[in-house]
């Protein structure tokens, strides 16, 4: 068991696009709910949970392209 | 003073003119549109992707708009039809991915003639066997791939040469035409410094040599231009990560822009409800849809240069290898085109190796037809280019020989001497430097005319370099060598000088000499009597006023001033130490090449410009077309000037447009936008008026032509 | 009609006429050359650094200047923040007016230091004249100060110089340039009828009914109202700003306001000229915002001189004016002009509402905001300018087969950063965002009193206005919160107030330090830079050309990007007007 998780540790040094994807979709549990009150009624759960997600995602866009801002030769 | 000790350095008049010499070497150029196809699908690969920003914004964009094929109404209910809500979605999910592949497809090409290039290269360095010669003395037989730096290995005739080395012992003749295109055989012996290095892929036709090793596996300079040409090793260079940086710019204050639509329509839209209709608000927020703020981020963001960039820099390298010339990064091609200063050797790069012969002037009395006989009794065995002159300009002065050449025994032109001549039964017959022939006369008893001193400053007054004839103990005349300038030099160096690029010539030669050459040749200034030391003292002193050299050098003792110069070509008939120090190879050995290669530089800095230029100029139309019609239900219909039907027409016309522009530009991104040898005012006239107005115009014509075309109501 | 194009030209002629003098004195006030006030100065000067502990004579780098200028501010915004919040402690609060709310304070504060003066107060009823005097009138120096050393560390940077030491600059910028001026201009402004006095407010009977009496405020007026336009404050004593007859009586104080509103961002182009030893390119860089300028204030002032149409069929006429929130001794030409220039300059003084014009001007001044360049603030704003001319050089440069250069400069990847963020990025995230947050819940946090397209101009207007560090409001937003007099008598503090002040702060110190910061390291890169001699290859910055295509950048990069938002504002509602509805 410990060494699961301790695997899974290692991993996630290593594959850090999961780990982000996973955080960003945790991260979308908290969004969501507060992205459906916002809209009052106008919005399905479901939706408001993809809108979630898309906030989410433009801003992990944005901030990609601050860091090909400020080291360009690594792209 | 000058005389015949300062013999022309080898140099090999590459044959035919230039154009003909600038060819890909025999590839297979069939099939490359194919594979490319194939490429620009295989590079949809997000990891492949993520490396250009401004595509993978476009990547993203499409990964959304295909979930919204789906379903459109995923991010929130549309008050639309949601059939045709797909087809709209659908199209532009088509369009934005085919962006994409047209943008992998002007990489594919680019990679793909450089792939091409490669393999023709790659072809002449397979494996081949390679003689070690081991410690003990005995011979091994290796891979060619084994070897190592310092190795030896022993070359006999018909052998490949196994990789770059130098030649220690042993004298050759080796076709270097897999590498060069030159058929004539060169040859090669230890020691000259200027013959001795040999490259790996080159054919040994005779003799045998021993050669040390200088270069490991993978290391050689064929392996250096593959890597190059290939695009494997391409990192981005200095003036293209700022470009990275100001389209990951564009492109974030555009995604910021556009995700900050959609709340202010959705204020806008809910006072239209209760001011106008339901109708107007609803067409307000299907104007703001995701998938529309999508399309309309792609049109705006800088997809054009950010799609050809990378097809550029690629392409500006394979132009420098299609010219025969190695270089060792994409950072040297660049810095070509800011260079301020050129510095030049005047031997073999501002006028021809040669001096020819132009005038007999007679001396002592005697006439113009004797000195012509004489002169040319005394070169009848002269084979050198000089020689050949003498005889030449002999028998145009009526001049024949007057003896049987086979009574005759040619006298062998020696460093010590510093003489060449015949030796008939009787009679001594000389020519060379002045003073050695004076010494020769007066050894034999004669006397030297007063008129000779007179001839002698005559001749160098011009320019050119003087020798004495005498037959006996008698001098005849003086024979006027004169330096030939290579045609059309003058030409260019005043198109450089219009470019802003200073041309510096050094020679060996006497300040009398240097400056008669260098008023011939237009440059623009001149170092005479110059020692390899005076080269990087040259090139420091520019470069302590900031600015740029370039610089040729083919001797081990160019190598310093090689590495100081901001670009440094090297001849690939030069020293390994010479090679090693520059970040060129001219594989032809050709130093005027430096001037093209400065053309290349600024051809490649302007296609970058004009495209940025372009794509920026783009953004007008684009807006003009797309924000009217999605916000007409605002009122602001009358906005639409170029009168598009809808904001559905709108939006696909304009994408359409910009995936079409990427595919239309990609000729002019390989190309190279066509090089003019303005001053900067002139080209920035020039270059605005295409790029910068035409690109503000040439949208709205397109865009509204596709909408015509386009069957959308 | 004539008589107002009159106004207007002769304004301007009076502008361009003063820019060489003004220009030259303030180059030799920053090369530390002779001034004619030395003899009084120079001990004064000495005694304040030996006073401080500064080396005058130590040249600064671009990070430390930012730092000087950091450690400077936030000393000084405690100090004003501390001044409000105890002002029923302090003297001269004659009407003993209490604390105003926490939120109120710190945005007043903030909008001081960085030389913004957005009021979501009004100063009779909220601040005491210690707060007026010792609080704001004090920043405005230092805040404009500290604007126009900027403005020239970074022409320093630009032309080879090491950037110089930032509170000597500081100190010269105050003593040199603002401080006699300032004197001078408010013996005049008194002189003019702007009043001077630390009495409180009169009480006097009413015309109509003598029994009932008035209390008209007064104060400090004079002293403050000239740094305020000098310095680019823009901060009124009073609420309604100059269009108050205290702080704008007539006429000639109307002209005095708008010259020193620009004379200092015009003639900081032609001291760059005199750094650079090239005046033709410091006329040429002139003409950019000029021109500009020129446009706003035609489109703005053929809006306000034909009127709005629905008022006009009212009143049955073909063309009036429109005079509505216009004081009629300004008229609509000067109306007009102050508009936009105060717009343009960053000063954010106003002597009409601009709330109240025609969809024209709301265009012009939103324009004037997002651009920054149109002259632009005290120092920065001529920074801002060069910045646009270093991109402008780097998109179109390549064009002539070099790595782009300025001033023999290269400009390389640090350089595009730093420009790039500057004048492309820290806009949009300080205006748009900000924006829509309060556009997407028009009710709860912004409070917007006229819905729809003038609505969206309001909410734009106050986050473009506090990101360029202008000042001026269109006003219309539950922006204030109660006075504290009426917080004391049991009025309740209001939500969209504490949004808006707490949100404009995040655009107000965004739209400051970091372009202040972003500046000084593009000018110290530049600094230390090898330059390039020039050659007939090298592009001249200094052409008609160039200059031509400098203005096309500024065009698409610095306006384009908010065409969503013009379009959907003024753009909409003019068409709106045009149509006849509303």
């Amino acid at each position: 068991m410990l060494e699961a998780i301790a695997e899974i540790g290692s991993e996630w040094r290593r594959q850090k696009l999961p780990l982000y994807l996973f955080l960003g979709l945790c991260f979308n549990l908290i969004l969501a709910p507060a992205v459906f009150a916002a809209t009052s009624g106008d919005l399905s759960r479901t939706q408001a949970y993809w809108l979630g997600a898309l906030v989410i995602l433009t801003v992990a866009l944005a901030i990609y392209l601050f860091f090909v801002m400020f080291v360009p030769e690594r792209f | 003073m000058t005389s015949m000790n300062d013999s022309p350095k080898p140099f090999r008049v590459p044959s035919g003119t230039r154009d003909s010499r600038r060819h890909t070497p025999k590839v297979e150029m069939k099939g490359l549109y194919q594979r490319a196809v194939k490429e620009s699908f295989v590079k949809l690969d997000p990891r492949i992707q993520v490396r250009n920003p401004v595509m993978f914004v476009v990547w993203v964009g499409t990964l959304v708009t295909l979930l919204l094929t789906f379903d459109p109404n995923l991010f929130g209910t549309l008050q639309a039809d949601v059939n045709q809500q797909r087809l709209l979605n659908g199209l532009i999910t088509f369009i934005l991915l085919f962006t994409i592949v047209f943008a992998n497809f002007a990489e594919s090409v680019a990679e793909g003639r450089g792939k091409a290039q490669a393999d023709a290269l790659r072809a002449t360095r397979s494996d081949t066997i390679a003689k070690k010669i081991l410690p003990t003395g005995s011979v091994q037989e290796i891979s060619s791939t084994e070897l190592r730096r310092g190795d030896l290995v022993k070359v006999v005739a018909g052998d490949m040469i196994p990789a770059d080395g130098e030649i220690i012992a042993g004298i050759g003749s080796v076709d270097e035409s897999a590498i060069t295109g030159e058929s004539a055989p060169v040859l090669k012996q230890p020691g000259t410094d200027i013959m001795s290095s040999v490259t790996g892929g080159t054919r040994l036709l005779s003799d045998e040599l021993t050669v040390r090793i200088t270069a490991d596996p993978g290391q050689g300079f064929i392996d250096r231009m593959i890597a190059l040409v290939e695009g494997a090793e391409r990192t981005k260079t200095p003036n293209e990560i700022a470009l990275t940086v100001l389209l990951a710019v564009l492109t974030l204050v555009f995604l910021i822009v556009v995700a900050n639509i959609p709340p202010i329509t959705g204020y806008v839209a809910s006072f239209l409800s209760t001011a106008t209709s339901e109708q107007a608000a609803a067409d307000l927020r299907n104007g703001a849809s995701v998938a529309i703020m999508i399309s309309l981020l792609v049109a705006l963001i800088p997809t054009t240069i950010g799609g050809l960039l990378s097809a550029i820099g690629i392409a500006g390298m394979d132009r420098v290898a299609q010219f025969n010339v190695i270089a060792t990064s994409g950072r040297a091609v660049e810095a070509c085109g800011d260079i301020n200063t050129l510095v030049l050797d005047k031997t073999g790069t501002i006028t021809l190796g040669n001096r020819l012969a132009a005038e007999f002037i007679p001396v002592n009395g005697h006439g113009m037809e004797d000195v012509a006989q004489v002169a040319l009794d005394a070169s009848v065995f002269d084979e050198t280019p000089e020689g050949r002159s003498i005889v030449a300009l002999a028998e145009r002065s009526g001049a024949k020989v007057s003896f049987d050449p086979k009574l005759a025994e040619g006298v062998e032109f020696s460093a010590r001497t510093r003489m060449s001549g015949t030796d008939l039964d009787s009679k001594e017959i000389r020519k060379g430097a002045v003073d050695a022939i004076r010494g020769f006369v007066r050894s034999r008893g004669g006397h030297v005319p007063p008129t000779l001193d007179e001839a002698y400053e005559r001749v160098s007054k011009l320019g050119g370099t003087p020798l004495a004839v005498c037959q006996n103990n008698e001098i005849y005349g003086v024979i006027y060598l004169k330096d030939i300038v290579k045609p059309g030099l003058k030409e260019r160096f005043d198109q450089l000088r219009r470019m802003g690029v200073r041309t510096i010539m050094l020679t060996g030669d006497n300040r009398i000499t240097a400056s008669v050459i260098a008023q011939e040749a237009g440059v623009d200034d001149f170092i005479a009597e110059a020692t390899p030391e005076d080269k990087i003292e040259v090139i420091r002193s520019e470069q302590a006023q900031g600015k740029l050299v370039a610089m040729t050098g083919d001797g081990t003792n160019d190598a310093p001033a090689l590495a100081q110069a901001n670009v440094g070509l090297a001849m690939n008939s030069g020293t390994q130490a010479a090679k090693e120090a520059a970040n060129m190879v001219d594989l032809d050995s050709d130093p005027t090449k430096l001037i093209d290669l400065v053309t290349i530089g600024k051809q490649l800095l302007i296609t970058r410009g004009a495209l940025t230029t372009f794509s920026v100029a783009n953004d007008i139309a684009k807006y003009f077309a797309i924000i009217p019609t999605i916000f007409a239900a605002a009122g602001i219909g009358a906005l639409n000037v170029m009168g598009l039907k809808s904001a559905n027409s709108a939006i696909i016309s304009a994408l359409i447009y910009n995936a079409l522009i990427i595919l239309v530009l990609i000729p002019l991104a390989l190309k190279g936008v066509q090089f003019r040898p303005l001053t900067a005012d002139q080209l920035l006239r020039r270059n605005i008026l295409i790029y910068g107005v035409g690109g503000v115009i040439a949208p709205f014509i397109a865009i509204k032509l596709i909408d015509v075309i386009l069957p959308f109501s | 009609m004539l008589q107002g194009w009159i106004q207007i030209v002769l304004t301007l002629l009076i502008l361009v006429a003063i820019t060489p003098f003004f220009g030259r004195y303030m180059a030799r006030v920053f090369q530390e050359q002779r001034t004619i006030l030395d003899p009084i100065l120079n001990p004064v000067e000495r005694f304040l650094y030996s006073l401080v502990g500064v080396r005058a004579k130590e040249d600064m780098t671009g990070w430390q200047y930012a730092r000087a200028i950091l450690y400077c501010n936030v000393v000084m915004g405690v100090l004003i923040f501390s001044i409000i919040m105890f002002q029923q402690f302090l003297p001269l609060n004659p009407t003993g007016i209490p604390a105003p709310t926490w939120d109120t304070a710190l945005h007043t504060t903030i909008s001081f230091i960085t030389n913004t003066n957005q009021q979501h107060y009004s100063g009779e009823t909220y601040l005491s004249y210690a707060s007026q005097m010792w609080g704001l009138g004090y920043h405005m120096f230092t805040s404009a100060a500290t604007g126009l050393a900027v403005g020239i560390a970074f022409i320093r940077g630009l032309t080879g110089r090491p950037l110089g030491n930032f509170y000597v600059d500081l100190i010269r910028a105050i003593t040199r340039v603002l401080l006699p001026i300032s004197i001078v201009g408010a013996i005049v402004l008194i002189a003019a009828g702007v009043p001077e006095t630390l009495a409180g407010p009169a009480i006097v009977p009413t015309l109509e009914d003598p029994a009932i009496s008035q209390a008209i405020a007064r104060g400090p007026v004079a002293h403050f109202e000239i740094i305020k336009n000098l310095g680019e404050n823009g901060g009124g004593f009073f609420a309604i700003n100059s269009a108050h007859p205290f702080e704008n009586p007539n006429g000639l104080t109307n002209l005095i306001t708008l010259v020193s509103i620009l004379s200092i961002p015009t003639s900081l182009i032609y001291t760059y000229g005199i750094f650079a030893n090239n005046i033709k390119q410091a006329w040429l860089v002139y003409s950019i915002p000029f021109v500009i300028l020129v446009g706003f204030i035609i489109i703005t002032a053929i809006g306000e001189y034909n009127g709005n149409p629905a008022v006009n069929a009212l009143l049955g006429v073909d063309q009036a004016p429109n005079l509505e929130g216009k004081e009629v001794r300004f008229g609509w030409a000067q109306s007009a002009l102050f508009a936009v220039i105060t717009t343009a300059s960053m000063c954010g003084a106003v002597n009409s509402l601009h709330d109240s014009f025609m969809p024209n001007g709301g265009f012009s001044t939103l324009s004037n905001l997002f651009l920054q360049i149109v002259f632009g603030g005290q120092g920065t704003g001529t920074a801002y300018l060069f910045a646009y001319l270093i991109l402008a050089v780097f998109i179109t440069g390549l064009m002539v087969g070099r790595t782009p250069e300025f001033l023999g400069r290269k400009i390389e990847k640090r350089e595009v950063v730093l420009a790039s963020f500057l004048i492309l990025l820290v806009h949009p995230i300080a205006i748009l965002i900000p924006g829509a947050i309060a556009l997407a819940f028009p009710d709860q946090l912004a409070g917007i009193s006229n819905p729809g397209f003038h609505g969206l101009s309001q909410v734009i207007y106050e986050y473009a206005s506090a990101a360029a560090n202008n000042g001026s409001g269109f006003e219309g937003l539950g922006d204030s919160q109660p006075s504290p007099i009426a917080i004391a008598g049991g009025a309740t503090t209001s939500a969209t107030a504490l949004w808006w002040n707490l949100s404009t702060c995040f655009s107000l110190l965004a739209g400051r330090y970091v372009p202040i910061a972003a500046l000084l390291l593009l000018a110290d890169s530049m600094a230390r830079k090898q330059p390039v001699p020039a050659t007939t290859g090298t592009l001249r910055t200094d052409t008609g050309l160039f200059t031509g295509v400098t203005i096309g950048v500024i065009l698409i990069l610095g306006a384009l990007e908010f065409f969503p938002v013009l379009a959907l504002g003024p753009i909409a509602e003019a068409f709106q007007i045009a149509r006849g509805i509303g």
